[in-house]
């Protein structure tokens, strides 16, 4: 039954590679080469770091560390990024007599596709380790990779049973928002306190704690380095086991209590919409300035937008996890006077700006699914249709810096007028260019998104590695802004850059828009058949 | 009423990879004609309707509605146009009247008309839970609402895939009887249905189509030939021999 739940996957994506043709295929395959590139480089600086027989102190203090850093990486950075990977679409399958242990184990095999590159650097780690003499070299043979599989055993069986517990807790009307936040700012919590100097006190103290056996990254990590630590490989094998029996249950509880829950009923109270007068002028403001069908399209993005649990979790992620993701720059640069610091609203509207990409800009059409359509059988040359989403996607993106700028004022950051300013002119521009490649990927690279689950049905992945991999291009206008004032040290070096790439990024949202437009055209029913296309029977980003 | 015909079609092919999935199409529908277009599962008939829209551009042929000529003159023929697909046209995080007045807007309707109509057509259509986002409907509510939708510019011809799937008999009749109506004032049906009663009841002229060819086209007198339902003439051309009593198993 696994089988065929992963053969029906399989033929549901195939049907998708083909559509997208070989352009597509060799894009992504660039894409997952960089990235796993990327990790099989830190995967080899890893082995050679943990083979060295000199550096023996440091890596027994801190190997449990880094242990400790896999693990939060492993369950929080699909929070961060607010794409939760593939997982099993119940709704489909529960209709067939699948035993459901066999469910659980597809979705724990399925936490593999959010953290597959933390696999290559505990592999990295454990042959740098087996390589080194310190710690018992090749003798290791059986203690290092069994440390190493029981140890992602525990992380894929917790970020299960988290996966489960988020996705009914994100499901829930009101307490989305607050519930993700929460989760956030728990995760960024060790940073903060560091930076603030009340961890960053007491590192010395911290390092032994971590590296306490009873932990699961501690347990790992004495068992990886054998007798050496003082600790029986065999005792840190045990506790290490039963932190993963632990994982496996509660991971188990929650798919379980995931089985029975029903998410129609959770949400049944969002699909309403409220009658808010205030909210109801607010949309209707484009009518002002802006003419028909334009302002329609305006309107309706807005009105939709708003009502998209995924897009308000993004929305919300970009001024309260943007900021306290970057506070301890501004923090620390209030002693070392940091060019983050300096620019510290900037940087995180600049942030923000990245995140709205998977549910704005970068995949245009992504909520409309088959009804996107009606921009093709209406009246209205397609232009205009994309035009309209861009301008809403800029009125979320300046209510998005104006939400940072207010929350940096009630945090008291010492934000100055001219740097909300500033803030407001970077993002502008640097928006410019982000749009120009949303244009082009939300018609090449388009897929449907899931308005109601909040943890799937992202952008297509190679639009969201098109847009990763040409932001820091599109921001390198804007910083080479920053670069002249100051390498310069002049104000005019920085606006006259500005202007420039102000200049530069119309022109290139114009040649980008009238690519796009073309390409819809050419691709109009390609587009069409991947937004309407159903998924298999799994779901994911 | 302009002579020239609703909708003219001429040697119309629509190829996927070694497939035709619409073969040598050639269709006439005159003006003010309630046309039926039949066909099993798979016959093309979607696909020639989003040809029809544009949706779908054709491999070879040409296509001419309201005596304009796709591709050249796509927005106009847009304008006067209107649709019932068989997908999903409907925007789910509106409410069934913000989705009303934004179709009217996008077709050129002032906002102030658009929303005068798209209440009468809320209220006609009973779908007047105004706080109801469309994500709420039923598949019948989502289908009348793209009735409404299709109405709201007063088109001159209409293009129909399925359009009383899904909807009870009550809200079947009423968009029975808005159909004829529009059919009175001049206006051009072409509608694709699966209920042979429907089209037999409603329709003047008939086609169908079997394997992307169209197998039989004429008047509903003229397929039935006095004798014959139209469910006998579709099964007869159509309906290839389906021996389900050779499946053992199945007994």
């Amino acid at each position: 039954m696994i089988r065929a739940i992963l053969r029906a996957q399989w033929l549901s994506m195939r049907i998708f590679r083909l559509a997208s043709g070989r352009r597509g295929a060799l894009f992504s395959v660039i894409v997952a080469v960089l990235w796993y590139g990327f990790w099989t480089f830190l995967a080899a600086v890893a082995e050679e770091l943990t083979a060295a027989r000199g550096l023996r102190m440091q890596i027994e203090t801190w190997l449990p560390a880094g242990l400790l850093g896999v693990f939060a990486y492993w369950q929080l950075a699909p929070l961060a990024s607010a794409t939760m990977g593939a997982s099993l679409d119940l709704r489909k399958l529960l209709v067939y007599p699948v035993p459901r242990r066999s469910l659980f184990l597809v979705e724990i095999l399925l936490r593999i596709t959010t953290c597959a590159e933390l696999l290559l650097l505990l592999t990295g780690a454990a042959i740098g380790l087996l390589r080194n003499p310190a710690f018992g070299g090749w003798r290791g043979l059986a203690r290092v990779p069994l440390a190493v599989v029981l140890f992602a055993a525990f992380n894929l069986m917790l970020a299960a049973g988290l996966r489960n517990l988020i996705e009914r807790l994100l499901s829930r009307k009101g307490i989305r928002e607050a519930i993700a936040l929460l989760l956030m700012l728990v995760g960024v919590l060790p940073r903060l306190l560091m930076v603030t100097g009340f961890a960053g006190r007491r590192i010395e103290h911290a390092l032994p704690t971590a590296a306490n056996p009873f932990w699961p990254w501690g347990a790992a990590a004495h068992c990886m380095l054998g007798l050496s630590t003082g600790v029986r490989p065999v005792a840190a094998a045990a506790v290490l086991a039963a932190w993963t029996a632990a994982a496996y249950l509660f991971g188990r509880w929650q798919f379980m209590r995931g089985l029975r829950f029903d998410f129609q009923a959770a949400q049944a109270t969002v699909a309403s919409a409220k009658s808010r007068p205030y909210a109801e002028r607010l949309y209707r403001l484009p009518s002002l300035v802006l003419p028909d069908p334009l302002s329609a399209m305006v309107e309706k993005e807005l009105r939709s937008l708003v009502r998209t649990p995924r897009f308000r979790l993004v929305f919300v992620m970009g001024f309260s996890f943007g900021l306290v993701v970057w506070l301890p720059m501004i923090l620390r640069g209030r002693v070392t006077h940091s060019a983050v610091s300096g620019n510290f609203l900037a940087v995180v509207s600049l942030y923000a700006l990245f995140l709205l990409a998977q549910v704005t800009y970068g995949n245009s059409f992504g909520f409309d699914g088959s009804a996107a359509q009606l921009y093709f059988l209406a009246p209205v040359a397609i232009w205009r249709a994309l035009a309209a989403k861009n301008i809403a996607a800029a009125i979320f993106i300046f209510l998005e810096v104006a939400a940072v700028a207010a929350a940096c004022s009630l945090l008291r950051l010492g934000i100055s007028l001219r740097q909300i300013a500033e803030a407001f002119l970077v993002t502008a521009i640097a928006a410019l260019y982000l749009l120009a490649v949303g244009n082009m990927s939300s018609v090449n690279y388009p897929r449907p998104m899931t308005a109601q689950r909040v943890s799937a049905g992202g952008g297509a992945a190679r639009a969201q590695g098109l847009l990763f991999l040409l932001y820091p291009v599109a921001l390198l206008p804007v910083f080479l802004a920053f670069l002249a004032r100051y390498a310069l040290d002049s104000e005019a070096a920085f606006y006259a850059t500005l202007a420039l790439a102000a200049a530069l990024g119309v022109a290139i949202y114009w040649m980008a828009m009238e690519s796009a437009v073309s390409s819809a055209r050419t691709r109009r029913e390609t587009i069409l058949a991947e937004l309407s296309r159903g998924e298999g029977p799994l779901v994911g980003d | 009423m302009p002579d020239t015909p609703a909708i003219a079609v001429h040697d119309l092919r629509k190829l996927y990879g070694d497939k035709a999935a619409v073969d040598s199409l050639n269709l006439v529908v005159p003006r003010g004609c309630f046309f039926g277009f039949l066909g099993p599962n798979g016959a093309g008939k979607s696909t020639t309707i989003r040809m029809l829209t544009g949706l779908v551009p054709p491999s070879s042929g040409s296509i001419e509605l309201l005596g304009m000529r796709l591709p050249d003159r796509e927005l106009e023929i847009q304008q006067r146009i209107g649709l019932v697909p068989d997908e999903s046209l409907l925007f789910d995080r509106l409410t069934g009247a913000e989705f009303l007045e934004f179709v009217g807007r996008m077709y050129g309707l002032a906002r102030p008309t658009a929303v005068e109509r798209a209440q009468s057509l809320l209220d006609l259509f009973e779908l007047r839970e105004k706080r109801k986002l469309i994500a709420e409907y039923s598949k019948g509510m989502r289908k009348r609402l793209a009735m409404a939708a299709s109405l709201i510019h007063h088109p001159d011809l209409f293009l129909m895939d399925e359009p009383f799937e899904g909807v009870d008999a009550v809200g079947a009749r009423l968009m029975k009887d808005i159909l004829l109506d529009q059919v009175r004032r001049g206006a051009t049906i072409f509608l694709t249905s699966h209920v042979l009663e429907v089209v037999e009841r409603l329709c003047d002229r008939v086609a169908i189509i079997d394997k992307g060819k169209i197998v039989r086209e004429g008047s509903m007198d003229e397929l039935r030939g006095g004798t014959e339902s139209l469910e006998d003439v579709f099964v007869r051309l159509v309906g290839a021999g389906r021996e389900f009593h050779e499946l053992e198993w199945l007994k």
